[in-house]
């Protein structure tokens, strides 16, 4: 009996192990050549663009990438953010950025270039009209990277949960430099 | 029918006397605010100087000069271009009275559309004056209106069309000189400020030119640094900077087909790189209660309190309201942010300030602490509009 209980035990503490980690999923490294594009046209791709730069990551920055633009990349890191002004500045509608970002993922994952997503604008960049492209931009991912402020209500949390994507949530957005050293070694 | 007479005879009288008082009020908004220079003050002039189809005008607002000791770039920043954003006038403010050029030079116009401060916009409860306390004494200004006075510029069309690009807009933009750049030297008193003001950033070689200004706290371009394509990077940097003060911006890129807006037309037009700030003003805002000069500037209103419970607003608000010393220091934290960006950028042209006050220190001392007091100072900008 006591032999039993003894392997009850174990046993409940391997699934409990085995749960755990499956949960906190193990961060993916990620190669080189990076191409670096927007979903929303929001400017905070210009704010990745400068977190790379302090991270000594080169990137091709090109907010309204294209398949064609995949091509010889090994990592496509999407900055998912609404902004009615970036759409303006890009000269491109809503339905048009949309297109073009749900086309340039499903490339990627032809292609099997995995895409590292990441929100900086905290909660300016939630919302309506932003949490569409954070939603494409997010399951599509292989590893997150967010903004705590961005993750108040778990949106991307909960995501990562169910699709089992590894996260990283950072204080601010100064943050998200070691994770991307990390990462992209 | 003696009394009919006489009833009528006192509803007349009433009726001018009323007329009297009203018409006083609105000449009180062309007598111009107490500007005070300070000691880096080297060179006061006005717009017309650069464009003379302004002089003699209501239009002919102070530009003031602030020069360093050591060779460098130029930094223009212009508060008022909407008169009822009042933090973008008083950190303008502050910078003509309160700092020193160390390398370069500072052009500042306080109030870029002075004709919009000799009148309120209708139907809005605005206030004429709000009142700012110094350590000693307070001092006051105009809380003007959006667009120009009409009575410099009348009848509105229906549409507004843009010069040069043809853009159609609600005909009451023809008066919003945020909609009027990039201007031109014989069109409307609106489009021959934004030409004058052109021909600041022009003809003074501006490097880095910053346009203050306030929003209502439901739109969603708030808390913002919005900038022109050539200085994104400078931007990012600033936004980096600025919250390692735990002060979050965000960053919007200048929209390439909306014309007429200060920092599209600045970028295209000059060589300066070109940048918007956006605060948080209460008063401007459609759900705000009772409209005061004090809600102007403690920013605390029962309505938005009620409304960022249930998310309408689009930035942090709490009983503790968006007072104006917050919403001026973002303003100035926000120079020196941009500031270290282009420097940075253009190392050969650095611009240095000296005593430009950080966020925290408006935060504990509250804007006055950093104007001139009228008892204590000469005044050297004071009187009747020309």
């Amino acid at each position: 009996m006591t032999a039993f209980r003894f392997h009850f035990v174990l046993v409940a503490v391997l699934i409990t192990c085995f749960a755990i980690s499956a949960s906190a999923q193990k961060a993916p490294t990620f190669k080189q050549p990076v191409l670096l594009t927007s979903a929303g046209q929001s400017a905070d791709v210009t704010m990745a663009s400068t977190l790379l730069k302090k991270a000594k990551i080169e990137a091709l920055a090109k907010p309204l990438a294209q398949p064609a633009d995949l091509k010889g990349i090994h990592t496509l890191i999407v900055v998912a953010g609404f902004s009615s002004k970036g759409l303006g500045a890009a000269g491109i509608s809503r339905e048009d950025e949309m297109n073009r970002v749900t086309t340039l993922l499903e490339a990627a994952k032809k292609a099997k270039i995995p895409v590292l997503t990441m929100h900086l604008g905290g909660a300016a960049r939630r919302g309506s009209q932003s949490d569409d492209f954070n939603k494409v931009a997010a399951e599509a991912a292989a590893y997150l990277l967010i903004v705590k402020q961005g993750d108040e209500d778990s949106f991307f949390s909960s995501i990562a949960q169910e699709k089992k994507i590894p996260i990283e949530v950072v204080d601010k957005i100064a943050g998200a430099v070691a994770p991307l050293q990390s990462v992209i070694p | 029918m003696r009394s009919h007479h006489a009833r009528a005879v006192l509803m007349l009288i009433l009726v001018a006397a009323l007329a009297v008082v009203a018409s006083w009020e609105f000449r009180a908004m062309r007598q111009a605010d107490l500007i005070l220079p300070g000691p880096g003050v080297t060179r006061q002039t006005t717009l017309g100087a650069y464009h003379n189809a302004l002089l003699g005008s209501s239009a002919e607002t102070p530009v003031y000069v602030l020069e360093g000791a050591l060779p460098g770039g130029t930094l223009c920043v212009l508060g008022g271009v909407h008169p009822n954003e009042a933090s973008g006038f008083l950190a303008a403010t502050v910078l003509v009275e309160h700092i020193v050029v160390e390398r370069g030079r500072l052009i500042v116009i306080p109030q870029a559309s002075w004709g919009g401060y000799t009148c309120t916009d209708p139907m809005e409860a605005y206030p004429e004056h709000y009142t700012i306390p110094l350590p000693m004494g307070e001092r006051t200004f105009r809380y003007g209106s959006r667009g120009m006075n009409p009575i410099d510029q009348w009848p509105d069309p229906l549409v507004y069309l843009h010069h040069p690009s043809g853009q159609q807009l609600s005909g009451i933009e023809t008066r919003n000189l945020n909609r009027c750049f990039p201007g031109r030297p014989d069109g409307t008193y609106t489009e021959r400020v934004a030409y004058a003001i052109m021909q600041v950033l022009r003809t003074e070689g501006v490097d880095i030119a910053i346009d203050l200004h306030e929003a209502a706290p439901e739109y969603p371009v708030i808390n913002t640094i919005v900038a022109h394509e050539k200085g994104t990077e400078i931007a990012a940097q600033a936004v980096l900077s600025l919250e390692f003060e735990d002060l979050q911006f965000t960053l919007e890129r200048s929209p390439v087909r909306f014309r007429g807006l200060s920092h599209r037309e600045w970028g295209d037009g000059t060589e300066a790189y070109a940048f918007l700030m956006e605060t948080g003003n209460i008063m401007q805002g459609r759900l705000r209660g009772r409209t005061t000069p004090e809600l102007l500037v403690s920013g605390i209103d029962r309505m938005y309190l009620k409304a960022a419970a249930i998310g309408m607003v689009k930035i942090p608000y709490d009983s503790s309201g968006v007072p104006i010393e917050l919403r001026v220091g973002r303003h100035l934290q926000g120079i020196a942010a941009l500031l270290e960006g282009y420097n940075d950028e253009r190392p050969e042209r650095r611009i240095m300030l000296d005593r430009l006050p950080s966020f925290a220190e408006c935060a504990s001392g509250g804007v006055g602490a950093f104007l001139n007091s009228p008892t204590t100072f000469h005044p050297s900008t004071t009187g009747e509009i020309p």
